[in-house]
């Protein structure tokens, strides 16, 4: 017997290979963006510190984070997934919601937001390690497939964050 | 006529960027102790980059090692199928799954107990959905979706699996629950 209290399941799914690809993507670009930042300094004026490679990297990693949270399906590291590597596999053994990795991505931008923002500020080392920590979680999902958002997610809600009880619910 | 001013700006603009350089000690591009300082950042940066592979690598393998696998000896508690929605546990041993709706491995582990709750009789797979009921993901110390407890006959907990649950191992435990029973 199986029950499900909550009956939403998902009736049409993606390919889970899909944003594991994209994480790697982005997990390259992010690892880049940790050796630029620990390369060069950290400039005196805002205006020094907007046009630093590092910056731009981690600017164009957050456009493209925004991205796969607002059109995930036109999404380039998802498209080029489609366009190139999924021909080339096998079909997948099983869908997956798209909620998910969609959270996820949200929590990158809001991440690597913080670094850039500090970064502005002028808060030394903000960028590398903002880079760092949202490369820890790509790295995670593209090798291992673990899905830090699931877990913050519910972290977020015990903490009353996101998510709260519905009033429907009895 | 009209050039030469032009010109003498620049021959002087560049002159005052050279008269910087040299106040502030820039130095020229390609000298020896610029190389020697740049060569030591890039190897510094390096390694900065291999702990930080190292330690991604290290907790991937933790994280994965700790996944899946079943902890006993946990506080025991006696679970009122009415609080969780359900009508009854099952008869003799209840597989309690909890998920949310951002989880990319709920849907799997789903079907993987569902198979196992029906090749067996009196097992029964509850699936919670603790996306709107923080109060029961608080009240079992849910940090990750999926984790699925193993409850014996009277809906006592036994085991605690966080993560993706061996199916080999579940197999086990519930063996193990049906051979008590039997026993009993």
């Amino acid at each position: 017997m199986s029950d499900r209290t909550d009956a939403a399941r998902p009736t049409r799914g993606i390919d889970p290979r899909g944003p594991r690809f994209a994480a790697g993507v982005t997990a390259l670009l992010l690892l880049v963006d940790v050796f630029l930042g620990l390369t060069t300094p950290i400039g005196a004026t805002v205006a020094e510190r907007a046009v630093e490679p590092a910056f731009l990297l981690l600017l164009a990693i957050a456009l493209l984070f925004a991205w796969g949270v607002l059109s995930p399906r036109t999404a380039p590291w998802g498209v080029l997934y489609r366009v190139a590597v999924q021909p080339r596999l096998k079909p997948p053994a099983e869908l997956e919601d798209p909620r998910p990795p969609r959270f996820a991505q949200g929590v990158g931008l809001f991440v690597v937001t913080i670094g850039l923002i500090l970064h502005l500020a002028g808060v030394p080392w903000a960028l590398p390690i903002a880079a760092a920590m949202a490369f820890v979680a790509a790295f995670l999902n593209a090798v291992f497939g673990l899905c830090l958002g699931c877990q913050l997610y519910l972290v977020l809600q015990r903490a009353g964050i996101v998510g709260r009880e519905r009033a429907a619910a009895a | 006529m009209v050039s030469l001013p032009h010109r003498r700006r620049t021959e002087s603009a560049t002159g005052l960027l050279r008269a910087a350089r040299h106040r502030t000690g820039v130095r020229q591009p390609f000298s020896r102790k610029q190389l020697a300082w740049d060569a030591v950042t890039i190897v510094n940066a390096l390694i900065g980059l291999a702990v930080l592979l190292a330690v991604t690598v290290a907790l991937g393998v933790l994280v994965q090692w700790r996944q899946g696998r079943p902890r006993r000896h946990i506080a025991h508690e006696v679970v009122e199928p009415g609080r969780l929605g359900a009508e009854s546990l099952g008869a003799t041993a209840t597989l309690l799954q909890f998920s949310t709706e951002l989880c990319s491995r709920c849907p799997g582990v789903h079907r993987t107990l569902a198979a196992v709750a029906d090749g067996r009789d009196g097992v029964r797979h509850l699936d919670i959905d603790v996306t709107h009921r923080p109060d029961i993901a608080k009240h079992f110390h849910i940090l990750q979706t999926p984790t699925t407890l193993v409850l014996d006959s009277d809906g006592v907990v036994q085991t605690r699996f966080g993560g993706v649950p061996n199916r080999d191992v579940l197999e086990l435990e519930l063996n193990r629950l049906t051979g008590e029973t039997a026993n009993v």
